[in-house]
């Protein structure tokens, strides 16, 4: 067991924080999925920061699958720290001729998929997990994919799948935020009770608070410690958590325009950029301090 | 020539299930896998004889489909099968997301293509040959017989991306010559020559297309016969240098007569200009019935007499 030290949650809370910052720095280009890039920072650095092992090679031996390209942006945000792509580069994210899409195809670098055809995502990922097993790897699987994306008749397929193979290295996140393309996924068309339906599909399902760097831990390390069937992290998330006066200002966003004003209403973009800013160094102080 | 003679030419029992056996023990990187239709695409041996090469994922075509490109994505070789109504109209989101952005081989199979399958519409794929070849660097290939169609799948397993394959099913013709005929991507083989009239055709087609050429030759009607295995990528040469070697074109294909290898051929045809007269011959634009494959086709006058009629009747 992998101990909750402070120290280690403190880290993650600064590598959250820094996506965040990432976050918001692209889309005050030219807008993009900044409410839920944010409020999936915490997710975001345990998966790159503690849950996937290194390969050594600078990238990782397990896998990660983003199936919602929208959420992509913490991949985009991630990567930035490990240095595999430059914030000059994710800048042009959106702009006419730039490499850097906003749901990138496969090859991209660090992307396994072409992203973005929702529901498309999952069994891909849990053909890896079986052709991962059948190789003999021990390498562990991790899909994201979104509350909205349940809607998507194929991800119960993938479920269905994933459970029958019993693909004990493959895990599932859900970014439970209530939040589809038009409206709140439960007015558009009911989801819940998410994690009961995960369950009865044959997975190991729990739901956390998908902005609780603890419970995201402790569910991964449950994760890695379940035999015969596969796992599912229901992570209740709430769009822009992690940078106050987005969230009181956008409850609701789905896209959020370069003026903040695509069908968000009004937003001034500064005063969130500092607050995440001195979020950073105010996490860099706190773990400073804890030597 | 390509073509056996008459009386070498026979009928394979369950055709596939020895290709696939055969392709599974030479490549131990290739996977089968099937959305519970293994028996009904005659995928036995594999299924029993080699389970590590096989993967079942229950009536879920679309899974099928993402399963077997993540597979790819692990250096396995992925085979799916499901008939080709399914294969094409019910995946073709996947197939072009999950496997046709991908450098990964993902083939796909699609069984009793066209008007080969006796429920009517529902199980009939007569439009997967337009819908697949619209993908870019998607390949495309629809065999006549058990010689191309097993060559076929060897060389589709080293060719990168998306490749959709009819398949066939059951007794299955061996009417091409294994010690002559060398399937090669988007080569085009000429199965009769001749002048006057030039019958363009592919899969099963190209069957209907040699039994409406042995009575055209009876008839003395002066044509020749080009098989066209490969819809996509195809050699856009050699089928300009056919088409101006004749007097009339006429396509025959197991498919809608709109997007299928009618339309490739006039399309190809039309960069050049000045080209002979195109007859399409195929699925009208209208719903084919159900029933036996002779009963379809002589609906559509695609039976062996009516067939012949019908290319006679272009020099009319």
């Amino acid at each position: 067991m992998i101990s909750n030290s402070g120290k280690r949650i403190k880290s993650l809370e600064l590598w959250a924080a820094k996506i965040r910052r990432n976050v918001v720095d692209i889309c005050m280009q030219r807008g993009g999925y900044a409410g839920q890039g944010v409020a999936l920072a915490d997710v975001g650095a345990c998966i790159f920061f503690d849950e996937m092992r290194p390969d050594g090679d600078g990238w990782y031996h397990d896998r990660f699958i983003n199936s919602n390209g929208h959420d992509t942006i913490i991949n985009f945000a991630a990567m930035v720290e490990m240095g595999i792509y430059s914030m000059e580069e994710l800048r042009t994210m959106g702009a006419d001729g730039s490499p850097i899409d906003q749901s990138p195809i496969e090859g991209a670098r660090g992307f396994e998929i072409t992203s973005g055809s929702l529901g498309t995502g999952v069994s891909q990922a849990a053909g890896i997990a079986l052709g991962e097993r059948m190789k003999g790897s021990d390498k562990r699987i991790i899909c994201l994919l979104s509350d909205g994306e349940l809607h998507e008749g194929s991800v119960w397929e993938a479920f269905m799948f994933a459970a029958h193979y019993r693909l004990s290295n493959f895990v599932v996140i859900i970014d439970n935020n209530d939040l589809g393309a038009t409206g709140k996924t439960s007015d558009v068309m009911t989801v819940e009770p998410v994690c009961e339906k995960m369950a009865a599909f044959g997975f190991k399902a729990r739901q956390i608070n998908g902005n609780s760097i603890p419970e995201i831990l402790e569910s991964f390390e449950e994760a890695r410690n379940t035999k015969d069937q596969p796992y599912a992290m229901i992570a209740n998330t709430k769009i822009f958590t992690g940078i106050k006066v987005y969230q009181d200002a956008i409850p609701f966003a789905h896209f959020v325009g370069a003026n903040g004003r695509w069908d968000t209403g009004f937003l001034e973009w500064e005063p969130g950029w500092q607050e995440i800013l001195g979020t950073i160094e105010g996490l860099e102080n706190e773990l400073a301090a804890l030597g | 020539m390509m073509l056996l003679e008459l009386k070498d030419r026979e009928m394979v029992p369950s055709a596939f299930d020895d290709i696939s056996f055969d392709l599974c023990t030479r490549r131990k990187d290739v996977i089968m896998m099937s959305a519970d239709l293994a028996h009904y695409c005659d995928l036995y041996k594999v299924t029993k004889d080699l389970p590590s090469q096989y993967v079942e994922v229950g009536m879920a075509e679309q899974n099928q489909v993402g399963v077997a490109a993540g597979l790819a994505k692990t250096g396995f070789i992925p085979v799916t099968s499901t008939f080709g109504s399914y294969a094409s109209r019910r995946c073709f989101d996947q197939m072009l997301i999950c496997m046709g952005t991908s450098k990964n081989t993902g083939i796909c199979l699609a069984f009793t293509p066209g008007i080969s399958s006796p429920a009517p519409i529902h199980h009939q794929g007569t439009e997967d040959l337009g819908m697949l070849r619209a993908i870019p660097h998607a390949t495309v290939i629809d065999p006549m017989d058990v010689t191309d169609f097993g060559q076929a799948l060897d060389i589709a397993c080293d060719t990168p991306g998306l490749v959709y394959m009819r398949g066939h099913r059951g007794t299955t013709p061996k009417w091409l010559d294994p010690a002559s005929f060398k399937f090669k991507l988007g080569k085009t083989y000429p199965l009769r020559t001749g002048r006057g009239i030039g019958v363009i055709s592919c899969g099963h087609a190209s069957q209907w297309a040699v039994e409406a050429s042995d009575i055209l030759t009876d008839l003395g009607v002066d044509h020749s016969l080009l098989h066209v295995p490969t819809i996509k990528p195809v050699n856009e040469q050699e089928i300009i240098d056919y088409c101006f070697a004749h007097d009339e074109i006429v396509t025959v294909e197991n498919h809608q007569i709109s997007t299928g290898l009618g339309g490739l051929v006039s399309e190809i045809t039309s960069k050049v200009g000045r080209a002979p007269r195109i007859t399409r011959i195929g699925v009208p634009d209208s719903w084919a019935p159900g029933g036996s494959i002779g009963h379809i086709r002589k609906h559509f006058r695609l039976d062996p007499n009516g067939l012949a009629k019908r290319i006679a009747g272009v020099k009319a």
